[in-house]
């Protein structure tokens, strides 16, 4: 019952945030200089020109009343038509998130089978012999520091320079010609995931290594359990929700579109149409954008509240609402 | 025959921060089956090092220098990962003073004392091992995770956990530092019963000199890395020989008549960076002469006692 109570108070939080972002979103695009009818129509269009295109869109009204239209009609799940092509918001969108979500997809999945297994060797063996950790803390840290256009522009150059059997550009919907899709999706997933992997990996060790010295790690060494079994059994669901949270974080921030990787790459996502949009005014698309990534972000938030509960019982009792 | 444990003449420096750290500086200490030893030291002494010396726990940071730990004639620091592993699990039992945090947080209780059982018992064993430390309700600590124990009925679990295989020695690390007051009493309890009961012999540190001489059939005193006396429990208490011993009986509370004042022992307890030129005592002791500071006490064992002190024969018959 607490726990019910707990989730309610979170998803009421949840529309109350989103309400908030809505009314931000909507200021802040109408603050931006010059609106769609400047862009439209160039910087030659006459003042009556201007006055026709804007009251054709209603741009006319007030920016509490054009809200208030916004806001009724979002709520029925029209979130109104592009200004630049005509058609809905929604079936913009449509076309676009197939390969935002199939690169997020790449990305997430190579940080839990590369990114977690490495950051879990590189503590463990972090004690040992050689160089091996410090090897490993390279790595990370220039996954993590070289940026995605310089590493992306690199691999562009060669394998546009070189015919490498990998295509850049030239992107086909996985529906019409699978393999076509992945070896134009490969190159960039690949992109994408250096950097993803290595945060996963660096936040993974961390978390390992602050596990490691806990007193019933060593009371399990004490009692003659083998390291293997120590890690599986006592290391891995201890660590785990720093590298929850990442992932997710990660997963929010992929969905919300890689905007650098679909601009080099030639990919039709939704963080280059978002980018597009500002610049065209396109106000419905950039609303239903920022919108769309809002609601990630507080999805994916609870996702991760709701993990932790149940990879940590002490999570579990505050969520009900205990104190600790 | 060969002692159960031997220490022989051990020395184990800790790197920290650039510098070296001698937390034992020459510990000796035999130790045969079925005693119960309390080691008594202030922080700082070794006694803790020493404790996970024996079953190869020191941190990465330390490094044995000399010196041999032995179990059953087994030189501990030269056995290869599995029969380290093979001696722990078999031979050896560790308590640890923090009660809830020597227990995995994200793991029931059962199952906990159940991986501690792999290979020498089932699930059904769990209740039993839970009884045998006297938890009143062990069905529902089984289901518990660690949090929702108090710190008396954690420490019972460790407990059990440690005493599962039963072991031959049982390390227990100030096992009741963490505890209230009123509940010490009781896990001591367990934790002797139980050893008497499978054969296993106690190796207590604790800083609490009238507390082990309580219990304990024989009292090995630390300071400075060494074991500075060593004998039977009751007349270490009542005739310390080393300066130190008496020094730590004269400023324990309770064992006072009225009015008597408690005496402190002036000065700090010295941290070494490399062997102690002559007694580590030798700046806080009141009988210290020239000979304390230029040269390392020998042991001298004197009417069944060991002492490392130069004045030791001399002050068996002072009466301290």
């Amino acid at each position: 019952m607490r726990l019910f109570t707990w989730w309610l108070r979170r998803a009421l939080s949840a529309v109350v945030t989103l309400f908030l972002v809505s009314i931000l979103i909507f200021a802040a695009s109408r603050l931006m200089p010059g609106g769609f009818a400047e862009v439209v129509l160039g910087p030659f269009a006459t003042p009556e020109q201007k006055a026709e295109v804007a009251a054709k869109y209603g741009l006319d009204e007030s920016i509490v009343v054009q809200y208030w239209l916004w806001l009724t009609t979002a709520l029925t799940g029209d979130f109104g038509i592009s200004m630049i092509s005509g058609e809905p918001v929604t079936t913009e969108f449509g076309l676009r998130l197939p390969v935002t979500a199939q690169l997020t997809l790449f990305g997430v999945v190579a940080a839990i089978l590369i990114g977690v297994p490495l950051g879990v060797l590189t503590a463990v063996r972090a004690g040992g012999r050689r160089g091996g950790a410090a090897l490993g803390r390279l790595a990370s840290g220039l996954g993590v520091s070289v940026p995605e256009f310089v590493l992306g522009s690199i691999v562009v150059f060669l394998f546009s320079r070189y015919a490498l059997g990998l295509t850049v550009g030239g992107y086909v919907p996985f529906g019409e010609d699978p393999g076509g899709n992945l070896r134009s999706m490969l190159l960039p997933a690949a992109v994408l995931s250096v950097f993803v992997v290595a945060v996963t990996a660096r936040t993974t060790r961390d978390a390992v290594l602050n596990v490691l010295v806990e007193p019933y790690i060593t009371a399990a060494i004490a009692r003659g359990e083998s390291p293997g079994s120590i890690v599986v059994r006592h290391v891995l669901r201890n660590a785990s929700i720093p590298v929850v949270t990442v992932l997710t974080t990660v997963t929010a921030y992929l969905l919300g579109g890689a905007v650098i990787i679909e601009y080099l790459f030639n990919l039709p996502g939704v963080g280059t149409y978002i980018v597009q949009a500002v610049g065209r005014r396109d106000y419905a698309v950039v609303q239903a954008g920022v919108l769309l990534a809002a609601v990630v972000f507080i999805v994916m938030n609870m996702l991760t509240d709701a993990a932790a509960g149940v990879l940590d019982p002490r999570f579990g009792s505050a969520a009900k609402g205990r104190k600790r | 025959m060969t002692p159960l444990l031997q220490i022989d003449d051990l020395v184990v420096d800790y790197a920290s921060g650039g510098r070296t750290v001698r937390a034992l500086d020459g510990a000796a200490l035999t130790v045969e089956a079925g005693e119960t030893v309390g080691v008594v030291g202030e922080s700082g002494s070794g006694k803790s090092t020493l404790g996970s010396a024996i079953g190869g726990l020191l941190p990465g940071a330390a490094k044995v220098v000399s010196g041999a730990v032995r179990v059953d004639g087994d030189d501990v620091n030269s056995l290869r990962p599995t029969q380290l592993r093979a001696l722990r699990r078999e031979r050896l039992g560790y308590v640890f003073q923090e009660p809830i945090g020597s227990l995995d947080p994200t793991m029931r209780v059962g199952k906990q004392v159940e991986l501690a059982l792999r290979g020498r018992g089932t699930k059904a064993d769990v209740l039993p091992h839970l009884e045998r430390v006297r938890l009143r309700d062990p069905e529902r600590v089984a289901r518990s995770y660690p949090h929702q124990l108090s710190g008396g009925m954690a420490q019972r679990v460790a407990i059990a956990l440690a005493m599962a295989g039963k072991p031959e020695i049982l390390i227990a690390d100030e096992p009741t530092a963490a505890l209230d007051s009123q509940i010490r009493e009781e896990v001591l309890g367990v934790i002797f019963s139980l050893a008497a009961e499978s054969g296993t012999t106690i190796l207590w540190l604790s800083h609490d000199l009238p507390a082990v001489a309580k219990r304990c059939s024989r009292v090995v005193v630390m300071y400075g890395g060494r074991v500075v006396e060593s004998g039977s429990a009751g007349e270490v208490l009542a005739a310390p020989r080393h300066p130190y011993t008496a020094a730590l009986v004269r400023a324990v509370p309770g064992e006072l008549a009225e009015g008597e004042r408690l005496v402190p022992i002036p000065g700090q307890p010295p941290v070494l960076d490399g062997p102690s030129e002559g007694c580590a005592f030798a700046p806080r002791c009141p009988d210290a002469d020239d000979a304390c500071a230029a040269s390392r006490p020998p042991l001298v064992s004197v009417e069944q006692r060991d002492v490392l002190c130069h004045l030791a024969e001399e002050t068996v018959g002072a009466g301290r």
